[in-house]
């Protein structure tokens, strides 16, 4: 009797094994065909990439550009003269408006009237134009560094 | 195994086994009940052995399905082996495969031969029909018919139904700068292998073993990136392009080299020819001249013979030769282009361009000492690069007397050019051989690599006369403001069936860049310039290669970030200056 239960038990068991195996292999199937086709569509996106490169590569040849800019830009060719460095440029000009205040023009009158000094009469929080003279230090630092700048134009 | 069964029947003396096997042996007369059990023990035996091959098909059907799916999608394409994508130095693409359709036909599956190939004709002309119907007509399983078909013939194809016609995918190298840097990149077959140039030297590196494995069928390998600036190859091929019309020369090349790690940044050799067309390749006049042509290079050869004698420590700027000439050697008369007729110093006999000097000089060091130095710094040898296009320098057998006086001043031994650059590039970067390579290399690796062949200060020296060459001597039409260019020209008689031509020259011109801290070295080759009237019936090359250098350094100059510099003093005061402070 408990024989008879345990066959039929057992039986149970196997479709249900079968069942089951069934269904992870159905899935893997599903599976892996969806990554075929993922790669397929790598490979193919890789491929349109390649072709897209290839295409810009013969866009961007400079024998291509050249010819455009010689038909549709009045660019010329640079000389050495027009090249030049940083430490070369002017310094910036003083800035005579504070870009703050509510009245440029009087503002700027200001600015030329005033020396870097404070009066009285202006308020000490006010943006000044020039920066305080520096501490003795750096003063000597800097003068410590003309010299080399005199020898990095010399370089040049 | 015998062991093992005398140990069973040890342990188990009179069991199943001795009864399994009397149910097989014995007659009716046995036990009944004992054959049964045999029997039945047989049958589950037999059952089992069945039952367990299935299992194991089973498992392994299970294993290899994924792959099995994997390669029918990949079927249709990927036959053609892959190669990886060449770019240049900044990353632009000079070499990449692009999938094209190439139609196949199967003979056996075809039905009506004629038909396919009325219809095939039609739609492909450039199809030959007797060659089609030879290859329809065998027995194969499998023949190409037409590779790269466009997308419009394929749907023309397609919409036929012809049996046994199909189109497989296969990549095609394609070259999307064209003509701009042949030689140096080389060209694949139909077969996507490499047979020339840096594809070639793919192809000796691992490549062509992945091919043969079959595992180089797609995109998934590192790009190479070449040493080569498109940039500077474009405005050196166009410059070169120029001059070759403008003196209506046979050819005309030009290298620029990082003196610094021997990185070949530009080279043209023009004539050139279209990767993507490489039957082009084919005719001789379109030879690399820079790695597979030996030139005798002329003039430029007295860097050498100067750098020798400096460099030997028992001649120094100030030694002078007598430049009487002209000279006379066996039944040979040497002769100077400008005779100046009194001794010169070594930096008149380098700016004069002074064959006699430069003789006298390579004298005065000897024959031996003469032929060890150009050793030294690998003339006489062939140049290996990555490149597989090479050719052996040609020297003379019997070295004597006469062949030191004539290479002294760059006749009568014929180099590659590249080879002579990389022995100029020695003279200028501080005295290391280092041999050129068209990958990427760094300083460190360089120098490294490189090989100590002259003293810091004879390249310094040397740097100086370049320079000053540039501001007296022959190569004053380089002298592009802001550069500080140095350079020795050279002009060479060409060897036209066993004897020097009277009428057509070879002129080269090198030019180093900026002479005080040299980064680049350029040069510039013309075979066979013709007179011009601005040349004023010169084809010396300080008429045709120099200009053409100063206007390539005006171009590359600022594509390779050399910074013009427009207030230096001349050689005297900035080379040979810094030269005595440093003794």
């Amino acid at each position: 009797m408990i024989l008879r239960v345990l066959n039929f038990a057992v039986i149970g068991a196997l479709v249900l094994a079968a069942a089951y195996v069934y269904r992870i292999k159905f899935d893997s199937t599903v599976q892996a065909e969806r990554l075929a086709k993922i790669r397929s569509e790598v490979r193919r996106e890789r491929d349109t990439i390649a072709a897209l490169r290839d295409e810009w590569g013969r866009l961007d040849n400079p024998a291509r550009i050249e010819a455009l800019a010689k038909r549709f830009l009045p660019l010329k060719p640079i000389r050495p003269t027009q090249f030049d460095s940083l430490d070369q440029l002017p310094e910036r000009p003083p800035q005579l408006v504070n870009p703050d205040s509510p009245d440029p023009i009087g503002s700027m009158i200001e600015t030329l009237d005033e020396p870097a000094a404070t009066t009285g009469s202006i308020d000490a929080t006010r943006p000044v134009a020039e920066p305080p003279p520096p501490p003795a230090e750096t003063a000597a630092a800097a003068a410590a560094e003309v010299p080399a700048v005199k020898s990095g134009r010399l370089d040049r | 195994m015998t062991a093992v069964t005398q140990i069973v029947s040890v342990q188990m003396p009179d069991t199943w086994r001795r009864r399994f096997i009397r149910g097989l042996l014995y007659g009716g007369d046995v036990d009944r009940a004992a054959k049964a059990r045999a029997r039945v023990g047989l049958a589950i035996l037999a059952f089992v052995a069945v039952y367990s091959v299935i299992a194991i098909r089973l498992v392994m059907f299970a294993m290899v399905s994924d792959g099995r799916t994997a390669h029918r999608v990949g079927s249709g394409d990927a036959v053609a082996t892959a190669r990886p994508d060449i770019l240049d130095r900044n990353g632009e693409v000079l070499a990449t495969d692009v999938r094209v359709p190439s139609l196949y036909a199967e003979p056996r599956r075809l039905i009506d031969v004629d038909e396919a190939v009325e219809l095939l004709t039609a739609d492909l002309p450039d199809l030959d029909a007797t060659e089609l119907r030879e290859r329809l007509s065998s027995k194969r399983g499998f023949v190409w018919l037409k590779r790269d078909v466009t997308p419009e013939q394929r749907r023309e194809i397609y919409r036929q139904g012809l049996p046994g016609i199909g189109f497989l995918r296969e990549n095609k190298r394609d070259y999307p700068n064209g003509p701009e840097v042949s030689h140096l990149i080389g060209h694949v077959n139909i077969d996507n292998q490499g047979i020339a140039g840096m594809e070639k030297w793919l192809d000796g590196h691992g490549l062509a073993a992945l091919h043969m494995a079959g595992l180089a069928t797609d995109r998934l390998q590192n790009p190479v990136q070449l040493a080569v600036d498109l940039r500077v190859q474009h405005a050196l091929r166009d410059e070169l392009v120029a001059a070759r019309a403008k003196f209506k020369a046979l050819a005309a090349a030009g290298v620029v080299l990082d003196v610094r790690t021997g990185e070949v940044v530009a080279m043209v050799s023009e004539p050139d020819y279209d990767p993507n067309n490489p039957r082009e390749a084919l005719e001789p006049s379109r030879i690399n001249r820079l790695t597979t042509g030996v030139y005798e290079m002329g003039s430029t050869f007295k860097a050498f013979t100067i750098a020798m004698a400096l460099d030997s420590g028992r001649f120094t700027l100030k030694s002078s030769f007598d430049a009487h000439g002209p000279m006379h050697v066996g039944r040979f008369l040497i002769h100077d282009f400008e005779p100046e007729n009194r001794m010169l110093t070594i930096p008149e006999i380098f700016t004069y361009s002074s064959n006699i000097g430069a003789a006298r000089t390579a004298l005065a060091m000897g024959v031996d000492a003469h032929k060890a130095f150009l050793k030294k710094m690998g003339q006489l040898d062939r140049l290996r690069t990555e490149l597989p296009e090479s050719a052996e320098p040609i020297v003379p057998k019997h070295w004597g007397d006469l062949n030191t006086i004539t290479i002294a001043f760059g006749h009568g031994l014929s180099v590659a050019p590249l080879q002579a650059l990389m022995g100029v590039a020695a003279l200028m970067n501080g005295g290391l051989l280092i041999p050129p390579t068209f990958l990427r290399r760094t300083p460190e690796d360089a120098r490294a690599l490189g090989k100590r062949v002259i003293k810091p200060e004879t390249s310094e020296m040397m740097r100086y006369l370049m320079r000053l060459n540039v501001e007296k001597g022959t190569a004053r039409k380089a002298d592009v403001p802001g550069y500080y260019i140095g350079g020795k020209t050279g002009t060479a008689d060409k060897v036209i069936n066993g004897h020097y031509s009277k009428s057509s020259v070879l002129t080269d011109f090198m030019a180093v860049i900026p002479a005080d801290q040299p980064r680049y070295l350029l040069l510039i080759m013309l075979d066979d310039p013709k007179v011009l009237p601005e040349t004023h019936g010169f084809k010396t090359s300080g008429w045709n290669a120099v200009p053409v250098g100063g206007a390539v350094v005006a171009r590359i100059a600022p594509l390779l970030g050399i910074r013009p510099r427009l207030d230096l003093p001349d050689a005297d005061h900035l080379i040979l200056a810094s030269l005595k402070e440093s003794r």
